[in-house]
């Protein structure tokens, strides 16, 4: 990264705790202007309180080693400049259903004190760019899922943000859905825009993010670019083994070339060597296996466990 | 480019964009939104006022629907700011999440709160407004009085604002302990109800049982009530040679108007406070 970058988020050593939960842990990180930095975790895992404590929706714990900057500023102190450059996305929906699509819009762009002329230009161009257009007078209620997601992301885009904070966008939608959204936030990547981004999907992060922050129970777990994590914590390989009780034990000489995962009815082999996983998968039976290269859910599930935690 | 130089929009226009948003919701559907608040005060006048008044007569020297309609002004306000700001706030803070939402703009949880009970004082102003025409006519139709002809009724609106600012912070605060939305059914019918029936309304105070009568004091309806009812009769002094003394202006009425504007400042205060809370997480 070049020394003239400008940081956007920097965020250092950050706790919250809700009465004896440790929601945020110590968590660090910077995003400089235009990435798009991802938080992956399991429910729970404290994404969401990190994002919020950006924009002073959630209150951070006074801690005297806590750095918290979002354009340089701090949002204990300085929440609505954050907010008047920043666009929110929230996890859950929370349009006025009441009304219709660009009535919606209009309520908004009053918060960002737009004039009347200007903000209705710019409603339709992100009607437009979100291709909503044609529901341009549809109530709230005749949407779907995934147009009450766009129209929330038009929403957040209004007063042009320069940094968009997006938390679980596409949790939920169908695959047009979510590679529409994906191929929007990677236009207005384009734009320079800095964009976090909460998700539960690895397919995501991997699609979208420069960097990702792996936290499980508020404490950072992995940092760093996709590709290169999967490159340095996970074999490039993996063998389902569909059933466990139709598998009989590897030779010795085989187990000890692979790591050995179990999961339900499932039994994983790891390898760095694609020929031993063949090796075993020759023995099994036609459509009793699955033989893949890994990705980032599997470099998460090693990572937080396979087991769920209470809070999910 | 942003369109606006500053760092974020000034004070009012925030608790005004909060408050545009809520008249914009409520009325897209006026018609079945303000009825119980407009009609509820017409059809006890005449059950009540008309019915019952007809066989009282008088009470301290006036027709009893003119004494009635002075303080069913009030309570026309009075409920719908306590609505707004019990029902309507926590199913916009639980179930719609509309302050997530407004949150997210440049907008602070103080503003928003602010907003709120600003527009339930917007509600009983308008709610006063239109009871108090429609009253003034159904009493002139009925040749009971013509209250336009006292220039004091103007005023009365204001104080319809000032009390659903007064109610829509008080619900406020109430709806700051509330988990559970069923709960309000305590405020309503255990707080609300029976203020209705003791902060001279419907008799006068000073008929009630001594204790009863210091009790109605503390009621922050009684107190806009006794303007209310002064603000309606007063004008009418010369047509009512018995007309009782406590329904003419006099300086009594200033430790009225300092009880509200206690009451509006502490409450709010501890309202916003406390509400503050459930929308910070």
């Amino acid at each position: 990264m070049d020394m003239d970058t400008k940081i956007v988020v920097h965020v250092k050593h950050a706790y919250k705790t809700y009465d004896s939960l440790k929601a945020v842990d110590d968590l660090s990180f910077s995003v400089p202007q235009g990435q798009c930095f991802a938080f992956l975790g399991p429910n729970g895992a404290g994404k969401t309180t990190m994002m919020k404590m950006l924009y002073a929706k959630a209150e951070r714990d006074r801690h005297p080693d806590t750095v918290v900057k979002v354009f340089g500023y701090d949002p204990v102190h300085d929440e609505l400049a954050i907010k008047n450059v920043a666009g929110v996305v929230p996890q859950e929906d929370n349009l006025d259903v009441e009304l219709n699509v660009v009535q919606n819009l209009k309520i908004f762009s009053k918060f960002y004190h737009m004039p009347s002329r200007y903000a209705e230009k710019r409603i339709n161009e992100l009607l437009d760019f979100m291709e909503l257009s044609e529901k341009k007078k549809a109530p709230i209620r005749e949407l779907s899922g995934g147009m009450k997601r766009r129209l929330i992301i038009a929403r957040a885009l209004l007063n042009e943000p320069k940094l968009l904070i997006l938390d679980e966008p596409t949790t939920g939608l169908d695959p047009q859905v979510r590679q529409l959204i994906w191929d929007k936030i990677r236009s207005l990547q384009k734009n320079k825009v800095t964009v976090l981004l909460t998700t539960h999907y690895m397919e995501e992060a991997y699609q979208l993010a420069a960097n990702i922050l792996i936290i499980d129970k508020g404490k950072k777990v992995l940092e760093g670019n996709p590709q290169g994590l999967l490159e340095e914590y996970i074999e490039s390989h993996v063998l389902e083994v569909l059933d466990k009780e139709k598998f009989t034990a590897l030779p010795e000489s085989l187990a000890k070339k692979v790591r050995r995962e179990e999961s339900g009815e499932r039994i994983l082999f790891y390898s760095e060597d694609p020929k031993v996983i063949h090796t075993i998968a020759d023995k099994l039976a036609k459509g009793s296996f699955y033989i893949r290269e890994t990705n980032l859910e599997d470099l998460f599930l090693k990572i937080t466990g396979r087991k769920l935690h209470a809070t999910q | 480019m942003q369109h606006n130089k500053s760092l974020y929009p000034p004070l009012l226009v925030r608790i005004g964009s909060v408050w545009f948003r809520h008249m914009r919701v409520y009325s897209k559907n006026l018609i079945s939104n303000g009825l119980p608040p407009f009609l509820e005060p017409l059809i006890f006048l005449a059950g009540i006022g008309l019915g019952l008044g007809l066989d009282l007569g008088s009470i301290y020297g006036i027709p009893y629907p003119l004494f009635l309609a002075g303080g069913l002004f009030m309570t026309a306000s009075m409920f719908t700011a306590a609505f707004e700001c019990s029902f309507g706030t926590f199913i916009r803070l639980e179930f719609d999440k509309v302050y997530d939402g407004m949150l997210a703009a440049p907008v602070s949880a103080n503003n928003v709160l602010i907003g709120e009970i600003l527009w339930a004082g917007s509600k009983g102003f308008f709610f006063t407004f239109c009871v108090l025409i429609v009253m003034s006519g159904a009493l002139l139709l009925l040749s009971v009085e013509n209250m336009f002809s006292s220039l004091f009724i103007v005023f009365i609106p204001l104080l319809g604002f000032i009390n659903g600012v007064m109610f829509g912070a008080f619900s406020l605060l109430i709806t700051s302990f509330v988990k559970n939305i069923n709960h309000f059914n305590f405020y309503f019918t255990g707080f609300l109800s029976p203020m209705f029936f003791f902060s001279g309304v419907v008799f006068p105070v000073h008929n009630l049982p001594p204790v009863l009568k210091e009790l109605a004091e503390i009621f922050p309806l009684t107190h806009t009530v006794r303007i209310s009812r002064v603000l309606c009769l007063h004008g009418l002094r010369g047509k009512y040679p018995g007309m009782d003394a406590a329904y003419l202006l006099r300086p009594e009425l200033l430790l009225d108007a300092l009880y509200l504007i206690v009451f509006v400042v502490v409450i709010s205060y501890l309202a916003i406070t406390r509400l503050k809370k459930r929308l910070i997480d």
